[in-house]
């Protein structure tokens, strides 16, 4: 892309930007608003003076924003980006970049809204390895969809099913509908190109989030996702029952 | 004279008691190891090394080895860096991005073992300049700093965001400016310090605590990695290495003068609040460019240009660490992440820090330099190897690697939509260059300026002169009106008339 082309559509964005910026700081100036500034009673008690008041931190930072985002505006207008936002999207986009970008962003949030509260640790993050590299190192778009679908019809059953916090650990059904997933993509995965990448997927996904929750769980002794995951509970389970006693008798 | 041998004393028992501790070996190596991975992996920066270590060693180990293996890494990344910038033209790490200016055509002259071998000896010695930098100078500046109280705190906070977001600017300055704002803005969310006074919290119980470091790190720096490094991409030809990587005495000895002025603008420019190791590597490149005798030749593979940015970035490490200890202010990105890590362990840097913490960081750093000349040297060409894995294999690991050491910092689930979150707003900030580490910087600080700035005023009965009456607090309320005012093109103008007026 040309220079001259990349400038115009960083200062497009910019325009963009501004107006964005300018709106989420008068909200949060509204917001402040409700911080009392002037001394206001609370439940009886009298609050603070202005100076001291936890509203006059907050208006000074987004004053300086809403001010801040004002000049980029003006910078962007006589820069032209208005001129160029108006005229197409004004992101600098093309259809391959978005979906690439929301590819990514789609498997990420639901891996992380969806899966990782719900589903055994092992099991969600090896379908999120699988679908990242199959999906993206050959950057072609059927397989980014792809991907995307098998990581959010498990991750979207889990999030529907079982919402509420008391349904995540038991029962299993959405443990079981991600190893299916996650199956049926590494079988897809190994039918294609027979290269060291894709010949290395399966041995990667069941390792790195293998060790990395062991590792967690009893050599630093920290709290992981999902300790009651079908995976997870099965080694928590012969890690303390069986494996414990050789060492500790 | 005695002050510095005091200091001398202090460290050498804190480096007796390091290197008498044999696990002290096993956290090193590891680190170094993995820090020098991180480096060389294009795609994974010394940032995203410490931030991801926080989240794994911050407050599960005793704070002694978590600063090992934090500082090792750190030491190690900034390293690692030059392996696919010399080899492939690609800098490893930004710190390194100066360094390709020369590296990579000294490779491509069949001199890359040559090239490597000095920029591990430039980057060891640079490390042991910042180091000692460190030993000498931050005491210096806790003494002065003890008489810093409220106010002055309170603008250097603001001054640490400023200038960070001016100097870390890749565009527009006002760009560094709101990203500092923003911040800001982040660290004022949960009960205020002072009054207890809920903000932001919009009902969610979460919140009512504030922005936790770690997840706000992860997501400012891992997420827009990991996102933006996803796709495809034909690995360079890598340059063949030829030459064993050794360590040439005669050269170094050639080029000390080089060494040693490279090593004192990294120290100078680390010490500069929230200003990073890739502004280290450029100032001194350019510095080095109009006084070296080879300047002519740098960019076409001069050794002296090669030398300029290696030793400054790695030498930048100590100078990043001296405000961080002495005032709490990062002068870094990965100090920043070295100050999440601070803070998880409920260490506040600044004048009342132990002074026992920073003769030990003194002796990690020499330890971690010495690791990682030694590894450099002898399993250089593991390193190389790593170089050939794809982006796109190692970066969805990273991704789990941050959702578990986010997640066991403390916050659980709450902490990784957190890092979702910041890390989807960051990705659009790269994407419009707005520079991430005056944000982080906010993040951090922000906390202590509006505790600070309301404290000064509840002193002063709401009296705004108690930040002129202080000599201390008007020279930085100075310090941060010039640096507003150096921004404004009228003043620039009018500032350019003085000056062509008084010649």
């Amino acid at each position: 892309m040309h220079t001259q082309d990349d400038h115009a559509i960083l200062r497009a964005r910019d325009f963009w930007a501004a107006l964005f910026l300018m709106t989420v700081s008068a909200f949060f100036l509204w917001q402040t608003s409700y911080i009392p500034l002037f001394g206001d009673n609370r439940a009886g008690v009298s609050g603070a003076d202005w100076y001291n008041s936890a509203a006059l931190v907050p208006l000074g930072i987004f004053g300086a924003m809403f001010i801040l985002s004002v000049v980029l505006l003006v910078i962007a207008i006589r820069a032209g980006g208005a001129q160029t936002a108006l005229q197409a999207a004004g992101i600098g986009w093309d259809a391959r970049e978005a979906l690439r970008f929301s590819t990514i962003s789609i498997i990420i949030g639901l891996y992380i809204f969806g899966l990782v509260p719900r589903v055994d640790f092992v099991l969600c993050s090896g379908l999120l390895i699988t679908a990242l590299i199959y999906g993206f190192h050959r950057g072609l778009p059927q397989r980014m969809i792809v991907a995307t679908a098998a990581v959010a019809i498990p991750a979207l059953y889990a999030l529907i099913v079982h919402l509420p916090r008391a349904e995540w650990n038991d029962p299993h059904d959405d443990d079981w509908i991600t190893l299916a997933a996650w199956v049926v993509l590494s079988l897809i995965a190994l039918r294609g190109p027979r290269d060291s990448v894709s010949r290395s997927i399966p041995a990667i996904a069941v390792m790195a989030p293998l060790i990395l929750v062991c590792a967690m769980a009893f050599g630093f002794r920290q709290n992981v996702p999902n300790r009651g995951g079908l995976i997870f509970s099965q080694i928590e389970y012969h890690y303390y029952v069986t494996l414990r006693p050789l060492w500790r008798n | 004279m005695d002050f510095v041998l005091t200091q001398l004393a202090g460290f050498g028992a804190a480096f007796a008691d390091l290197a008498g501790d044999p696990i002290t070996y096993v956290y090193l190596i590891i680190s170094v190891f993995l820090g020098i991975t991180f480096g060389a992996l294009p795609g994974l920066t010394a940032t995203l090394a410490v931030t991801i270590l926080t989240g794994f060693f911050g407050n599960k180990i005793p704070l002694e080895y978590s600063m090992i293996a934090l500082l090792g890494a750190y030491v190690g990344a900034i390293y690692g860096g030059s392996y696919p910038t010399i080899l492939l033209n690609i800098p490893g790490t930004a710190a390194s991005a100066a360094t390709a200016m020369d590296g990579h055509p000294l490779a491509k002259a069949g001199r890359g073992g040559e090239a490597l071998g000095l920029t591990t000896t430039a980057s060891f010695i640079g490390t042991l300049i910042g180091t000692f930098a460190l030993l000498i100078f931050v005491w210096l500046l806790l003494l002065v700093s003890k008489n810093i109280a409220s106010p002055e705190k309170a603008l250097l906070a603001l001054f640490g965001i400023l200038l960070s977001g001016t100097l870390m600017s890749e565009d527009l300055v006002i760009k560094g400016w709101i990203a500092g704002l923003i911040g800001l803005a982040m660290a004022m969310v949960g009960l205020d310090p002072l009054l207890s006074e809920p903000r932001y919290t919009f009902g969610w119980s979460y919140l009512l605590s504030g922005f936790q470091v770690v997840p706000v790190l992860m997501g400012a720096f891992a997420v827009p990695q990991i996102i933006d490094g996803l796709r495809h991409m034909q690995i360079g030809k890598m340059v063949q290495l030829q030459g064993r990587i050794l360590p040439n005495g005669k050269a170094i000895r050639r080029h000390m003068p080089t060494i040693a002025r490279s090593g004192i603008i990294g120290t100078g420019v680390g010490a500069l609040p929230g200003v990073g190791e890739d502004v280290a590597g450029w100032v001194s490149y350019g510095v080095g460019k109009s006084v070296s005798p080879d300047g002519k030749n740098f960019g076409k593979g001069s050794i002296d240009g090669l030398l300029s940015s290696e030793t400054a970035n790695n030498a930048c490490i100590g100078g990043a660490l001296i405000p961080l200890l002495v005032l709490g202010i990062p002068g870094s990105p990965p100090a920043a992440a070295l100050m999440g890590a601070f803070k998880i362990n409920n260490i506040i840097p600044g004048p009342t820090i132990d002074p026992e913490i920073i003769l030990r960081v003194v002796a990690i750093m020499v330890m971690a330099s010495f690791t990682m000349f030694i590894m450099g040297l002898f399993t250089a060409r593991i390193f190389i190897k790593i170089l050939r894995i794809p982006q796109t294999v190692f970066l969805p690991v990273v991704m789990v690697l941050t959702t578990i050491g986010s997640f066991s910092v403390g916050g659980g689930i709450n902490d990784l939509y957190l890092m979702f979150g910041v890390g989807i707003v960051a990705y659009f900030m790269n994407m419009m260059r707005y520079p991430i580490a005056p944000l982080v910087i906010g993040v951090i600080l922000g906390g202590l300026f509006d505790e600070t700035f309301r404290r000064s005023l509840l002193i002063a009965d709401g009296d705004l002169g108690v930040f002129i009456s202080r000599p201390g607090a008007a020279i930085l309320l100075a310090l941060n009106i010039a640096l507003i005012a150096s921004q404004i093109p009228q003043v620039r103008s009018a500032y350019r008339r003085l000056i062509r007026k008084g010649a």
